[in-house]
């Protein structure tokens, strides 16, 4: 796996402009239950995605089984996951998808949530999930951009 | 040569610019300072420490305070950025078009072809935008030396 991020943008332009020529990933893929149903949002998302890169999105309970499938089919662990919130990264662990580390990227902010970055703030849902997912071995990267500094915050 | 008179002069192409932070703001400003002032044009700035959601209704009743019936185009800056994303999931329920990578030759161009079809001020507007970028030094020493 390249990289495991939770950005509430998704496919935005830090991740084509940034993550994508940084970790070199040849697949992106989105692990969202209502984009998973929404063709149309899929294809907007898509557009501006370099030719070279597949975009693919799934459900997060079938993550685990997409991606071994995606690698078995493509010859290629250059995977570079996307959720878009710290319990959807929780479930998708509980479900089977490992991972060692995991990049927190954008969070938004909205009143009762705590800001721990200039672009993460945590809920006190989202504080439990990462503290579980770190008991289990998790590294937590809380870099927005690849060039951030590489902060430890737990 | 005069203009053929239009009874629907009111009617106009409306105008909206979303961008990364208050680049768009600013760029209509710039617009303005070259043109005089104008009638429905707005800028949403994308704030990225807000939600989608509250961020894409802003930009939903942008779109609809300066829609006079011919349509909106919206002008945004970075293709795949989500300025652009959340524009796009707009064109469902609106008269929208999106344009990206908006300069201020395209935001003129925009706010002085308004009288046309949606469908035309866009395609004159990604003209201008691409034409608007010239390495005039060079232009400039090339004509020195004829």
């Amino acid at each position: 796996m390249t990289l495991v991020r939770i950005d509430n943008r998704l496919i935005h332009g830090q991740i084509i402009e940034t993550w994508l020529p940084y970790t070199g990933a040849k697949n992106v893929v989105v692990a969202n239950d209502e984009l998973a149903n929404d063709v149309l949002q899929q294809e907007i998302m898509s557009l501006a995605i370099p030719q070279t890169v597949r975009s693919y999105f799934v459900n997060v309970e079938h993550l685990a089984e997409e991606v071994v499938q995606l690698q078995a089919a493509n010859d290629s662990s250059e995977v570079l996951v996307l959720f878009s919130s710290c319990p959807d990264a929780k479930r998708a662990f509980d479900s089977g998808f490992g991972f060692e580390v995991l990049n927190i990227g954008n969070v938004h902010y909205s009143p009762g949530r705590k800001q721990v970055s200039p672009s993460v703030a945590l809920s006190d849902e989202d504080e439990s999930c990462l503290r579980q997912l770190f008991r289990k071995g998790v590294e937590l990267d809380f870099r927005c951009v690849p060039n951030d500094p590489v902060q430890v915050r737990f | 040569m005069a203009a053929k008179s239009d009874n629907k002069e009111n009617s106009m192409v409306g105008v909206v610019l979303v961008t990364h932070g208050s680049f768009g703001e600013t760029l209509l400003e710039a617009a303005k300072t070259v043109l005089g002032p104008q009638e429905n044009c707005l800028a949403i700035g994308v704030d990225v420490n807000k939600g989608v959601d509250e961020t894409m209704e802003s930009i939903r009743s942008a779109i609809r305070s300066v829609e006079t019936g011919k349509g909106v185009l919206a002008l945004t800056d970075l293709f795949g950025g989500s300025p652009t994303t959340m524009s796009l999931s707009l064109m469902k329920s609106e008269n929208l078009e999106v344009i990206t990578g908006v300069n201020l030759p395209m935001v003129v161009a925009t706010l002085q072809s308004r009288a046309m079809s949606l469908n035309k001020v866009a395609e004159k507007v990604k003209d201008a935008g691409q034409q608007g970028i010239k390495v005039a030094g060079a232009m400039l020493r090339k004509k020195g030396k004829k």
